[in-house]
């Protein structure tokens, strides 16, 4: 190997800053554990480089791995950053941080322990009260709850840079619901999968173990030492930042991904609510805040977590990873008082170090502080969030003076850390290796007596170059965390283990209520966006034929078609009413709104943005082609925006590429998900939906009656909105009748778009459903009988009857409405039966306190 | 020496129906020496599918239950027996040094950490409803807390200036609103002037409390008392040295005696509401308490 393979990896790696770096060493030459991926990296070039990159980014973005950024301008679903150059740890430096990192998370376990227990630190003044009493954390009602496990504190990720001796320090413990495995897996699966070259040569140590073992470790902390618990995942929803990762781990371990309204306590146990009945669980692996957890006890204002919940925890009934409670140690107040604690109950120091601290709670502590402050960097003992970290070298007098005022008020509530720079790394940014400040994120989870490290983790690196504090709410890159070894690894990544001990997430019976309202709406709204634009669509089409044949006829009927679009779509006034006149002189601007205005309810835009809510709901269910043709459809949709070019062709143009890909997706929806998963409970939607739409088409264009030619008009207009043209001409291979039309779109039996179809489908559909354990049928089965019972027995030809004046098919149209409200009654009773959210939790007296 | 006979009913009418809910009920009068619990039923209706007690962090006996089938209707009635004897407990005015014992010395006694202490010294600190004591709360208090006048000396003026210069008012405030606001309104119940007066006493470090209960109210002479006419009263009570907690009720002006019954103590109201819940429903509903405190006349 040449002595300086990488000069042109490093061509200006240094140009403008200097800093203590991963591979670089002061004299210029190179770490040698970096030497094989550098070689790797000079081997396939730069150019490559920058394609596997933009691999990478496309591979996440098609597997729809995000990070949300609540305010984000560019919406809230970020695509994660991943960067084509690992980072890397070789295993003689490894061991010594699994040691500290292991020592520190026995430590916090000892900590929680006590503030819980018996309180010996603050007892023997080791620890200061305030630094457990004023943290916003320290959760009374949890005081003295004991739990089955030899660990309280079950996962633990500790953030570590490397300082300027060398060392790995310790910035930050998180310990309420750690965030990044399922980052760090991802990150894994992605780079060996686009960019294997890189490992060539190299021993990375694989984390297929660890996942197992946290696995067994959700299965051990089962209360009453159930063999085969039930086991979910709590998040609070599509809006958190990391929801992305809770699907991903849900699907990964193959466990009920649950809101706390799936949930409810009832007979002193935790049950989750499935379409059938209620199944009780045994094991949360919470991703929701402690506070949020239970809004009888902590903060009223939660609609994340389950009433009663803290209540059975304390009583033994169900475990919950990690206890509530556990966010008093994220606690930077802890840190100046580590090592002591540390001493008290090892007799040994901390193996990693961290950062000087000062708490202001002391005297003297306070008095240093305050006389040195433009040196440091200020933190509340509770918050770790960028927004409450104070850099005081760059705040100006005022802002300083302000945060004097502060610490003096509750001087308790703060620590200083001395300010320090960490390493660099290299980070391949557009197409040069640029140095980027790197923080890692290690994993420790409890394995019986023992704590146990992932090796590796996850790297988050600074998102500009000379950003000193690294988060992932700003928006930030992600690295593989490599750890090497000189002994042989396969890359080979296998997850299997016990599969005995899970709710059988492929059973109709199991489907958490919730996700199966979600599945529901999904067909509601997808059919109603694609019957929407199926029809906008037509009348577009008519409107530009109308450019060409401006014959009179030809606008009597388009003014009858855009009436029927304000029916249609229920967006009234619309184009009748008393003010219609001005929107039929210049319909197209109407029709406009109609397609892309999102705030208008009833329009082709809200709906795909309601869809859109059910769609991130579910995306544990959902495969990685949907994602992609998803988000073409936004991408197609985002342009359009853009160009404001809101003409005929255009907007018809928008229509026809949106409709090809919707239909794509839900064919895409029935390959991709099981009957027994929830399929049932879309596919009830989607045929509801339609039948609905469907019946208010008819209503509005063939109940009437016009004379010959306008009849045609409408007939012609009804059936290729419908997609039925071909088939009508196959079928009948006539002139367009009312009778023939009536005959296919509503009677017949084995057409997929006629009334009575759907009406047969939907009721096939829902007699699949579960019903209650002691009735043998449910209301909404009952009212889709009734309404099958109607077309059944339907006659075409006192479906064709006039009325009286010759205006109108009387028989039809109360035929129609009573489908009609038959379809929303068992509508409204499938939710009843079988969603039972109508009943959310709310406060008995609702107080609004101005909580913190 | 006082027996009294004490009800509280709250009653709660729901506009749809409830399907399910769960409570917590903080009702049971305490027992410490001066007030002796002698008799205490809980009567909930519909009956409660489960019902257990506890203890909580602070001391206070708690009652949850929930009710597991549909209802329109939840009361709760707490009746209790209570005798009341004030001259039971020690009194301050005897102990002359506890009485006269300065700021400044209080302020160094409670830089000790003993794990006696542990329980009291938390209530100098911040708590949810008394959180960021504004250097107008601070000024108020420091015109009576001076480092060299005695602590008690110091309460007792501020409980007589939050009775002066405060107006009670019922419509003025309601549970949320701030200390701050209160500060400057100058207006509110009974709470109100609680939490103010423990914002001053901690805005100085030194612990103080809060204390949920009730008070007697006697009719208008020659009227008679009605039934329910009563209400939950609160005051605080603050932590002097080498003798305990002594309380002091703004809302009347006085040290509290036989006609205050102590249900509870917290660091504000957040911590000893006297019913809370959570309901499964869609409506909305109305609630109506009653409370009524009378002696015995044995």
């Amino acid at each position: 190997m040449p002595t300086n393979p990488n000069s042109t990896l490093f061509q200006n790696y240094f140009s403008d800053f200097r800093s203590y770096d991963e591979v670089l060493k002061s004299n210029m030459s190179i770490n040698s554990n970096w030497q094989k991926l550098l070689a790797n990296l000079s081997e396939i070039g730069f150019k490559n480089l920058s394609n596997k990159q933009k691999e990478i980014n496309w591979l996440m973005e098609e597997n729809g791995v995000t990070y949300n950024v609540y305010n984000d301008p560019k919406g809230i679903q970020r695509a994660w950053d991943l960067n084509v150059v690992p980072f890397l740890i070789h295993e003689t430096e490894w061991t010594n941080i699994e040691k500290g990192i292991t020592q520190r998370s026995e430590l916090l376990n000892l900590i929680l322990k006590d503030i819980y227990g018996e309180q010996e630190l603050i007892k023997n003044g080791i620890l200061p009260q305030e630094i457990v009493y004023a943290h916003r954390g320290f959760l009374r009602q949890c005081d003295k709850v004991f739990y089955n496990t030899e660990k309280h504190l079950l996962i633990h990720a500790t953030d570590v840079s490397r300082g300027p001796d060398g060392r790995m320090w310790v910035v930050n413990d998180r310990t309420q619901a750690p965030s990044g495995m399922g980052y760090a897996l991802e990150n894994r699966y992605s780079l060996s999968r686009i960019f294997p070259e890189a490992f060539k040569n190299i021993n990375v140590k694989q984390s297929s173990k660890f996942f197992y073992e946290f696995n067994q470790m959700l299965i051990n902390c089962a209360p009453q030492n159930k063999a085969n618990p039930n086991i979910v995942i709590l998040t609070p929803g599509p809006l958190n930042e990391t929801y992305f990762e809770h699907a991903y781990m849900a699907s990964f371990l193959g466990y009920p991904l649950v809101t706390g309204n799936d949930l409810v306590v009832r007979n002193g146990k935790l049950w989750m609510k499935t379409l059938k009945e209620l199944r009780q669980i045994d094991v949360i692996l919470k991703r929701v805040d402690d506070v949020f957890l239970d809004p009888l006890e902590l903060r009223e204002d939660s609609y994340l977590g389950v009433a009663g919940l803290l209540d059975i925890i304390r009583n033994k009934q169900v475990a919950i990873v990690n206890p509530i409670g556990s966010g008093v140690i994220e606690n930077s107040g802890l840190i100046p008082f580590m090592n002591q604690i540390c001493n008290y109950f090892f007799d040994e120091d901390l193996i990693l170090p961290q950062i000087a601290s000062w708490w202001c709670g002391q005297k003297k502590e306070l008095n240093y502080v305050l006389s040195n402050l433009n040196e440091l960097v200020v933190k509340r003992i509770d918050r770790s969030n960028r927004e409450n970290i104070f850099f005081c070298e760059f705040l100006n007098e005022k802002e300083l003076t302000k945060l004097r005022e502060e610490i003096l008020a509750a001087p308790y509530k703060f620590v200083a850390q001395a300010k320090i720079s960490f390493s660099t790394a290299p980070n391949f940014i557009n197409g040069a290796l640029e140095p980027r400040k790197v923080m890692c994120r290690i994993f420790s989870i409890a394995n019986k007596n023992k704590y146990k490290v992932m090796p590796g983790g996850l790297v988050r690196v600074a998102a500009e170059r000379e950003t000193l504090f690294v988060s992932n709410r700003r928006g930030g890159i992600s690295k593989d965390f490599w750890v090497v070894t000189d002994k042989q690894e396969t890359n080979y990544q296998s997850y299997s283990w016990d599969n005995s001990c899970r709710i059988d997430i492929a059973d109709i019976n199991n489907l958490p209520s919730n996700t199966a309202e979600n599945l529901f709406w999904s067909g509601r709204y997808l059919g109603r966006a694609l019957v929407t634009a199926r029809y906008l669509r037509m009348v577009l089409n008519r409107m530009n034929q109308q450019h060409y044949d401006a014959s009179a006829t030809d606008s009597e009927s388009l003014i009858l078609l855009y009436k029927s679009v304000t029916n249609i779509t229920s967006t009234f006034p619309g184009f009748s009413g008393d003010n219609s006149e001005e929107k039929l002189k210049n319909p197209l601007k109407e029709l406009a709104s109609l397609v892309i205005d999102e705030t208008r309810i009833g329009s082709f835009a809200q709906t795909m943005s309601s869809f859109n809510n059910s769609y991130y709901s579910l995306r544990s269910l959902w495969s990685k082609d949907m994602w992609r043709v998803f988000d073409s459809i936004k991408k197609l949709w985002a342009k359009f925006k853009e160009e404001k070019n809101y003409s005929i062709i255009s907007l018809t143009k928008l229509l026809d590429r949106v409709i090809t890909r919707l239909i794509a997706f839900m064919g895409l929806i029935e390959e991709s998900i099981l009957v027994n998963q929830g399929l049932l409970l879309y596919f009830i939607g989607l045929q509801t939906e339609q039948a609905m739409m469907h019946v208010a088409k008819c209503r509005s264009l063939l109940v009437p009656n016009y004379d010959e030619l306008l009849q045609y008009e409408i007939l012609e207009s009804f059936l290729s909105s419908h997609e039925s043209l071909n088939i009508y001409r196959y079928s009948y291979r006539s002139y367009l009748s009312i009778e023939n039309v009536i005959n296919l779109v509503i009677l017949d039996k084995e057409y997929a778009k006629s009334l009575t179809y759907q009406i047969k489908r939907i009721k096939k559909d829902l007699d699949r459903l579960p019903n209650n354990e002691l009735e043998t049928t449910t209301p909404c089965k009952e009212t889709i009988n009734k309404a099958y019972n109607i077309v059944k027995n339907l006659n075409v030809k006192s479906l064709i009857e006039l009325d009286d004046t010759e205006s109108v098919r009387e028989n039809l149209d109360a035929v129609l409405a009573e489908l009609s409200d038959l379809l929303h009654e068992t509508s409204l009773a499938i939710s009843d039966t079988y969603f039972n959210h109508a009943y959310q939790q709310t406060q008995l007296v609702t107080q609004s306190f101005p909580l913190p | 020496m006082t027996t009294y006979q004490l009800s509280h009913i709250t009653s709660y009418n729901y506009e749809y129906g409830v399907t399910f809910c769960h409570n917590l009920a903080t009702l049971k009068p305490k027992n410490f020496l001066g007030q002796t619990l002698l008799d205490y039923s809980l009567e909930i209706s519909p009956t409660p599918a489960e019902i257990s007690n506890k203890l909580d962090f602070f001391g206070n006996n708690i009652t949850r239950f929930s009710i597991q089938k549909h209802h329109k209707e939840l009361k709760v009635t707490a009746t209790s027996k209570i005798l009341r004897d004030y001259t039971a407990a020690p009194n301050i005015d005897e102990n002359i040094p506890a009485k006269g014992i300065t700021l400044t010395d209080c302020l160094s006694y409670f830089k000790q950490t003993t794990p006696e202490l542990i329980s009291v010294k938390q209530f100098i600190l911040e708590s949810i409803l008394i959180a960021k004591i504004t250097p107008e709360i601070k000024a108020y208090a420091e015109v009576s807390f001076k480092p060299n006048r005695s602590v008690f000396e110091a309460t007792y003026e501020l409980m007589h200036r939050i009775f002066t210069d405060f107006e009670f008012n019922t419509t003025a405030t309601n549970v949320a609103t701030p200390i701050q606001d209160v500060i400057k309104k100058k207006k509110g119940v009974c709470q109100d002037f609680a939490q103010i007066a423990i914002a001053c006493v901690r805005s100085v470090g030194l612990p103080a409390r809060y204390v949920s209960g009730y008070i007697e109210t006697l009719p208008p002479p020659g009227k008679e008392k009605l039934i329910g006419s009563d209400a939950s009263h609160a005051w605080f009570s603050v932590y002097i040295p080498n003798f305990g907690w002594v309380d002091f009720d703004p809302t009347n002006d006085q040290m509290p005696k036989n006609q205050h019954i102590v249900v509870a103590h917290g660091r504000d109201y957040y911590d000893v509401p006297p019913l809370k819940g959570v309901i499964y429903s869609t409506g909305r509903n109305k609630m109506n308490v009653e409370v009524d405190l009378r002696p015995i006349i044995s």
